[in-house]
């Protein structure tokens, strides 16, 4: 018989003191058992208080290192303590939690090693968004799929589960700043399977996207760069 | 003042900063190596400037200021290669210590809430 696989939720929440404790609160009425932990990535706000007060563990950063270094810590943790599969749920609430167990399941089922929630395979999805940016994310699809041969249709979106295999790669190396299309090619190169499942997403509750506006040309040619520096390093 | 005795002078006085600095522990010896390297060459470079001439015309450069500017160039372009490359090795350190922190500060607390809750029931 197998054991049941160990869960874990990271949040990684950056000055979201406004929203974070009622983001833990929705998900913990929904998966009581799943723990979850928020990675406050040195907040200047009391987000690390709200989120434990509603009930969940909190590592502070000392300092803000993005994204990409809160995401790994929880990874670490992860690999540390033996976790089969970790869901990443954006800390802005923008993320709903009752689309968890669909992002969840392909990995549970062993079907899949990363799982991507995403906000445009679903017909209905409230979700809107700048041109520029739909721009964007449209040129990752395409460029992943150069690469990598799988076809993401929402290459950004930080809603998504990981099996262990891949927690315990993502764990020493993990992309910096903006890593999401970048960790889809590095889960690819060591072999992941990875696929999406339809997630609607709400306006966003509180804080702003790591992503802004002004800063989509950069981020763009940013992560276009790390993404073919990625396909000719060496690999551990 | 010639040119040469200039050049000596110059080289002396980086080399005496460069040694003040290691004295006052102000730079390691692993980066002040290439400082002293550097300025033994050039006093050497200074002091025989024959050779420097010699080497110069054998390259192929018309002019030997025009070696000394290119070699000097190199010289730098090397040093902020190597530099760029302390920089990323501490960023990646630091990050590395600062998940560490994060993630023992969370277990700290939890002993120390385990431990007083233990206190509690005695």
């Amino acid at each position: 018989m197998t054991r049941a696989k160990k869960i874990l939720i990271l949040v990684p929440a950056f000055n979201e003191g406004r929203v974070i404790g009622r983001l833990v609160r929705e998900i913990r009425e929904l998966y009581p058992h799943y723990p979850i932990l928020v990675i406050n990535d040195g907040s200047h706000d009391d987000t690390a208080k709200k989120a434990e007060e509603a009930g969940a563990r909190v590592i502070t950063l000392p300092y803000n290192l993005g994204i990409g270094g809160a995401i790994q810590c929880g990874y670490k943790v992860a690999a540390e303590e033996d976790y089969d599969i970790t869901v990443q749920i954006d800390g802005d609430g923008q993320h709903d939690p009752v689309y968890l167990k669909t992002v969840l399941e392909p990995i549970l089922d062993d079907k899949l090693d990363l799982c991507i929630g995403s906000r445009f395979l679903s017909e209905s999805s409230g979700f809107k968004s700048t041109f520029m940016r739909r721009i964007g994310i449209r040129f990752f699809s395409h460029l992943l799929r150069l690469l990598t041969g799988i076809f993401i249709t929402d290459p950004t979106s930080g809603y998504r589960a990981t099996g262990k295999k891949i927690i315990h790669k993502f764990a020493p190396h993990y992309p910096i700043d903006f890593p999401e299309p970048e960790a889809i090619l590095i889960a690819k190169l060591y072999g992941a399977r990875i696929g999406e499942v339809p997630v609607k997403m709400r306006k966003r509750l509180g804080g702003i996207s790591s992503i802004r506006y002004f800063k989509t040309a950069y981020y763009m040619i940013k992560v276009t760069l790390a993404i073919l520096i990625d396909m000719i390093k060496k690999r551990y | 003042m010639e040119t040469k005795t200039i050049a000596i002078l110059f080289s002396i006085v980086i080399l005496m900063l460069v040694i003040e600095m290691i004295r006052r522990q102000k730079m390691t010896f692993k980066y002040s190596m290439f400082w002293l390297a550097a300025c033994v060459i050039v006093l050497f470079a200074a002091i025989y400037d024959g050779l420097i001439a010699t080497i110069a015309h054998f390259i192929g450069f018309a002019l030997v200021s025009n070696f000394v500017f290119f070699t000097a160039t190199i010289f730098f372009i090397m040093l902020t290669l190597l530099l760029t490359l302390y920089v990323n090795e501490q960023n990646n350190r630091s990050e590395t210590l600062a998940q560490a922190v994060g993630i023992l500060e969370c277990k700290i607390k939890k002993l120390e809430s385990d431990l007083s809750d233990q206190q509690k029931q005695k």
